[in-house]
């Protein structure tokens, strides 16, 4: 436990100074932007410059070497050592670099009460699996079947589409349960806390039906499905239990957030493995691919990480204060739970343009 | 103290969405040449393209090609190939962007299209028709892709010629590493659509501004 202690604490170090960093360099940008002329920007669009131009810059330089890389090892297999170690580079930078899969994994761990540690195993559990698919794609469609770019590019969109579905309806259900949880932390801190203390008695129902407390409400299982959220017990003044914070039916939940995001490949890894089986060097392309991987994980676990952290502070600043700590905390859940469904739909329906697998 | 912190767990989540909504990196690299046809009456007729990919995107479209001879493309072997690019060349208005005194002009569907393999060099070749011809003394015609995930670059060598142009007609370049041409840029598409997505890429345009007297 401890070595993974101090992991952590250095992940966490380096994701505030990134996250430093990016506040420091947009601070700068908007300073930068008013002093040649006096006047002031109309609008803070993204700059090319900066440490967001930095990152692009870099990811291009990595990904325009992977084909020479692959080219040098057809005549010389030592290259294969500068792919992957140009691939693991191309991996970290390319997800600190904007894209959906770091936003939807932070927010689901946000929204779920999920550990840093939980956030580690996602990261690299929806990587490998993006990984993996990438390489099926390939495999099946242009070794085995050779077909056209067309039709690869086809079946990507499909596989997209899918994957940008699925995050909206499990940032949907994610709403739905937090939402829940939102509205009876709000109805609780309504009565006086007086009343509440005197009776020793809950004063609402939870979520719809009666099942006795005597028991405690920890650790439970409730008769019905058993897929829902515990933590709509934090409606009461304390805050929720260290053990509580992974509650039931969590690794179905976390396996959900990993097939929605990691279902769907980086057009990236799709050109890099269809361009090294084109020379002959497949497997090559295969290694390069999970090696982008790892170096991908790494970024997103710390982001993910940083996310969690964030949220703990927040609760034990909040948790002082009674009552309103959970609501607080409840609003952050909800509001993290609205972030997947709204990133979902803006995949899905294309207003995160970006993000969409051009063919021609 | 407490407060604050509160505020900056409030903003996590916009950091996460500013994150999840910008844009992604090229993963098409062009090589462009322009010609400008002009017609006997000294109008503006279309443009002609000639677009060489990057060795990686040659790949993966020519991936599944039969061929005769392996390694060797034909026109005509190519030939579905680039019907497949211009038709959905069309999604994207062909990256090519053109203005007259700020109002944009229309292009009509690409004819004489093909692709050439020499080299191991992969050029689409495509005429852009404008829907109407134009005599106008400023034009400019942007080559670029909004969401950058085609990065555009005009050829080092004569990357625009003007065919048939009237007399005293001059042409000029603005390439994206032109700083004081972003910037310009930058407030022009500002103005023009509220998006901070949708033209990012714009900052990566290549500009071509034709004068006539």
């Amino acid at each position: 436990m401890r070595p993974f202690v101090l992991l952590a604490r250095g992940l966490l170090g380096c994701a505030a100074a990134i996250a430093v960093i990016v506040v420091i360099d947009g601070a700068l940008d908007v300073l930068m932007a008013q002093t040649p002329f006096g006047a002031t920007r109309q609008n803070a669009e993204p700059q090319v410059g900066g440490l967001l131009g930095w990152l692009l810059a870099r990811q291009s330089e990595f990904y325009r070497e992977i084909s020479a890389t692959i080219r040098a090892a057809k005549s010389d297999g030592s290259a294969v050592w500068t792919l992957l170690a140009i691939s693991f580079a191309y991996g970290i930078f390319h997800a600190a670099g904007p894209g959906h899969g770091k936003a939807v994994i932070s927010s689901y761990l946000v929204a779920n009460q999920e550990t840093a540690r939980r956030g580690i195993v996602l990261s690299f559990a929806s990587a490998l699996m993006q990984a993996s698919v990438a390489v099926l794609v390939v495999g099946i469609g242009a070794w085995l079947l050779n077909v056209t770019a067309k039709t690869m590019c086809g079946a990507e969109k499909a596989i997209e589409i899918g994957s940008y579905a699925l995050i909206a309806a499990f940032g949907a259900r994610l709403v739905w349960t937090k939402g829940a949880g939102f509205i009876r932390a709000l109805q609780a801190t309504r009565p006086p806390a007086a009343l509440a203390m005197a009776t020793n008695v809950p004063l609402y129902r939870h979520h719809g039906h009666d099942h006795d407390h005597d028991n405690g409400h920890h650790g439970h299982r409730h008769p019905h499905g058993g897929d829902h959220v515990h933590d709509e017990h934090s409606g009461h003044s304390h805050g929720p239990e260290p053990a509580e914070l992974a509650g039931p039916g969590g690794w179905r939940r976390g396996l959900a957030a990993i097939f929605a995001v990691g279902v769907r490949p980086c057009s990236g890894a799709i050109l890099v493995l269809v361009f090294a089986l084109a020379q002959g060097l497949f497997w090559a392309g295969i290694a390069a691919t999970f090696v982008m991987g790892l170096g991908t994980a790494i970024t997103v676990a710390i982001i993910a990480v940083l996310a969690v952290s964030a949220k703990d502070v927040a609760r034990r600043l909040t948790s002082v204060s009674e009552g309103g700590g959970a609501l607080f905390m409840h609003g952050i859940e909800f509001g993290a739970a609205g972030l997947v469904l709204l990133l979902g739909a803006g995949l899905l329906f294309g207003y995160v343009a970006s993000e969409r697998a051009t063919c021609f | 103290m407490s407060i604050a912190l509160r505020r900056l767990a409030c903003l996590l989540p916009l950091l996460v969405l500013g994150a999840g909504a910008a844009e992604a990196h090229p993963h098409v690299w062009i090589t462009a040449t322009s010609e400008l046809l002009y017609a006997p009456d000294g109008s503006l007729t279309g443009v002609r393209h000639a677009w060489t990919f990057d060795d990686m995107f040659a790949s993966y479209a020519l991936q599944g090609i039969e061929t005769k001879v392996k390694g060797a493309y034909s026109r005509d072997e190519l030939g579905p190939l680039a019907q497949t690019n211009v038709e959905s060349l069309k999604e994207f208005a062909y990256f090519t962007f053109a203005r007259t005194a700020g109002k944009k002009e229309k292009f009509s569907e690409p004819v004489d299209y093909y692709l050439d393999y020499k080299n191991g060099e992969l050029t689409l070749h495509f005429t852009l028709p404008l829907k109407n011809p134009l005599k106008t003394k400023q034009l400019s015609l942007e080559v670029f892709d909004p969401t950058f995930f085609v990065d555009f670059q005009l050829a080092k060598k004569d990357p625009v010629k003007l065919v048939g142009a009237p007399e005293g007609c001059r042409m000029s370049l603005e390439r994206p590493s032109d700083g004081a041409a972003n910037a310009q840029q930058l407030n022009e598409q500002t103005f023009q659509s509220g998006g901070v997505n949708a033209n990012y890429g714009a900052m990566f345009a290549n500009k071509i501004t034709v004068d006539c007297p």
